[in-house]
């Protein structure tokens, strides 16, 4: 499925001290990628350059290859770009309907295992076996065995008051696997408060469960952010599994025209599309990671 | 600065080294249709193509140890040469000259019988209906099977009893996807209810047997093997004429002459007729919708 778990070392801008890789102001993301130097302007033009004449070589190679009037043909047919396009983009409303409930769940469900599994105190014991073995199971199982086996599992069972919607199941299973995943940045979100924090808040009377509510969770859940939107990402991705339980949802209606014209091109018109959505979110967690990182120096500064 | 000029250098070889496979295929002069003249995938060996798992009644028989495909209940194994198609293969390898050791076969997702660039087989043999749209892709052979669609159901689904196209047009039907029991759906009922479709037969039929369907869509033999309780009707041709059963090939494969050919001996012979009477069943009373 194409998405590596957060492992519980996510991303976590350094705290107060600057980082003396970075010069100051080089949050943004492109000085990153052009690379740095003493001359701004010539190396632009070096790292223009240099990356014309490096996919100009790709690009020559690809298109002069035997297979690419074939490939052309079949992958980036124009006619049938035009005519894929609208439909699977008005079917993929279905996968934002998909992923959108699927990610309120996952929000709600992740953070109740996250909190469960931060539960200090033998008592709770069990429960924090529970939420881990939730966690175990379900970052264990690949996300499309978990959505066949919900979904054409469990409407077999023909028990009365089991639904049988196909999205239903499609979308819980969805919730289940990236719960998973997201209780695990959740978690790793709380560790990182550090414990004189909560040792604080309880020295001021504050019960556990109420220092965990207003002191731990409100900071551990704005420094998980740009993590959450990566799984956010992977989630939008993984709606299109869904289409193996018969629901006719964007990748749904790319195979249909694939296969009825024996032509690849509506996999790339829906590749596009994902591209186009994603793309701006990933642009959106650089730009929030960036910020944080601006924050955090200046109020070192002061 | 050098040191990255030298890597793109070495970079820019290495993608110009990226040679052109020079291709292999020398097309065969038509009419010189012998094994070991023809311009086969494996020299001497004829591979034909087909999905795994392989069903009834398209392809029969018990598998041996060893074998890729598993028969079943539902499924049977292509080198039996009993179902339909396994044994229309071997009766157009034998007309081609080969030998039933010579014949081999390749199990792959549907998919790959229409990707472009060069196959690892022969031609794809897997109940393919020829379309205007479809022979874009690949090339063709003449058809070997006219095929007709039909509905099944189980017992209790609004569907059964029905005999009139508009009847059906509120009922939840499925298709599997790059079928053209899907386009009769679309084409024909035009139905109110979104169709569901399904990545194979097999997922279609589980939700149709979980009561999240009220009917499949099937190639008319398949409505004979018990996939659900009963066949509620057959549709009428679509609008392009009579659907048939083509091998898919490369674009431009030198065998094709050789293979119509073939099919054009096997069908004036008989054979092909012998074969449809012995591997499918069709009931001429079952119902046309109108």
């Amino acid at each position: 499925m194409g998405r590596g778990g957060p492992s519980p070392n996510v991303y976590f801008p350094p705290g107060g001290e600057s980082d003396p890789e970075m010069p100051p102001g080089s949050g943004d993301r492109w000085p990153k990628i052009l690379g740095r130097g003493d001359s701004g302007a010539r190396n632009v033009w070096i790292a223009v350059a240099s990356t014309t004449i490096f996919f100009g070589f790709l690009a020559i190679v690809a298109v002069r290859s035997p297979g690419w009037p074939e490939i052309k043909e079949s992958f980036f047919n124009g006619a049938e770009f035009r005519a894929s396009f609208p439909v699977i983009l008005q079917k993929f409303v279905r996968n934002i309907f998909i992923f959108c409930v699927a990610e309120v769940f996952v929000l709600i469900l992740a953070l109740v295992i996250a909190v469960l599994r931060s539960l200090p105190g033998p008592v709770f014991t069990p429960l924090r076996i529970m939420a881990a073995a939730y966690t175990d199971l379900f970052r264990g199982v690949p996300t499309i065995l978990v959505i066949l086996l919900l979904g054409y599992g469990m409407p077999a069972l023909n028990l009365q008051g089991i639904p049988d919607s196909d999205y239903l199941w499609g979308i819980l299973a969805l919730t289940l696997v990236y719960s998973a995943y997201v209780a695990e940045v959740y978690r790793a979100g709380i560790e990182s408060v550090h414990p004189s924090q909560v040792a604080a808040a309880r020295s001021l009377g504050l019960t556990r469960w109420q220092s965990m509510r207003h002191v731990v969770l409100p900071q551990a859940v704005r420094r998980v952010i740009p993590p959450l939107l990566n799984d956010f990402i992977g989630l939008q991705k993984d709606s299109a599994l869904v289409f193996v339980l018969g629901v006719v949802d964007a990748l749904g209606k790319a195979q249909i025209i694939q296969q009825g014209d024996f032509n690849f091109t509506p996999l790339v018109a829906l590749s596009v599309i994902f591209i186009a959505i994603t793309i701006p979110q990933a642009r959106f967690v650089d730009w929030l990671i960036a910020r944080d990182q601006r924050k955090r120096q200046s109020s070192a500064a002061v | 600065m050098r040191k990255g000029l030298l890597v793109l250098a070495v970079l820019a070889v290495v993608a110009t080294a990226c040679a052109p496979k020079s291709s292999t295929s020398t097309s065969a002069a038509a009419g010189d249709c012998t094994p070991d003249t023809m311009d086969l995938q494996t020299p001497g060996q004829l591979t034909i193509a087909t999905g795994n798992p392989a069903y009834k009644p398209w392809y029969g028989g018990t598998s041996e140890s060893g074998s890729d495909w598993k028969s079943g209940k539902y499924t049977g194994d292509p080198h039996t040469g009993e179902g339909y198609e396994s044994a229309f293969a071997y009766a157009l390898a034998e007309q081609l000259g080969f030998t039933r050791d010579q014949v081999t076969w390749l199990g792959i997702p549907f998919t790959k019988s229409f990707a472009p660039g060069p196959k690892d087989f022969d031609f794809a043999m897997q109940q393919i209906s020829i379309t205007p749209q479809r022979a874009k892709g690949v090339d063709f052979s003449d058809g070997y099977y006219n095929v007709n669609q039909a509905l099944i159901a189980d017992n209790g689904s609004p569907a059964i009893g029905v005999t009139t196209l508009a009847g059906l047009k509120d009922l939840k039907l499925g298709a599997p996807v790059g079928t053209t029991s899907l386009d009769v759906i679309q084409q024909e009922v035009q139905p109110n209810v979104e169709p569901g479709v399904y990545p194979d037969l097999d997922t279609a039929l589980k939700d149709l047997h979980n009561g999240q369907l009220d009917g499949v869509v099937v190639d008319f033999p398949d409505a004979f093997y018990g996939y659900a309780d009963q066949i509620v009707g057959q549709f009428p041709q679509l609008s392009g004429g009579q659907e048939q059963f083509g091998l898919a090939f490369e674009k431009g494969n030198a065998l094709i002459p050789c293979v119509n050919q073939a099919i054009a001996t096997l069908k004036s012979n008989g054979t092909l007729k012998q074969l449809e009477d012995k591997w499918l069943q069709t009931d001429a009373s079952v119902p046309v919708f109108s």
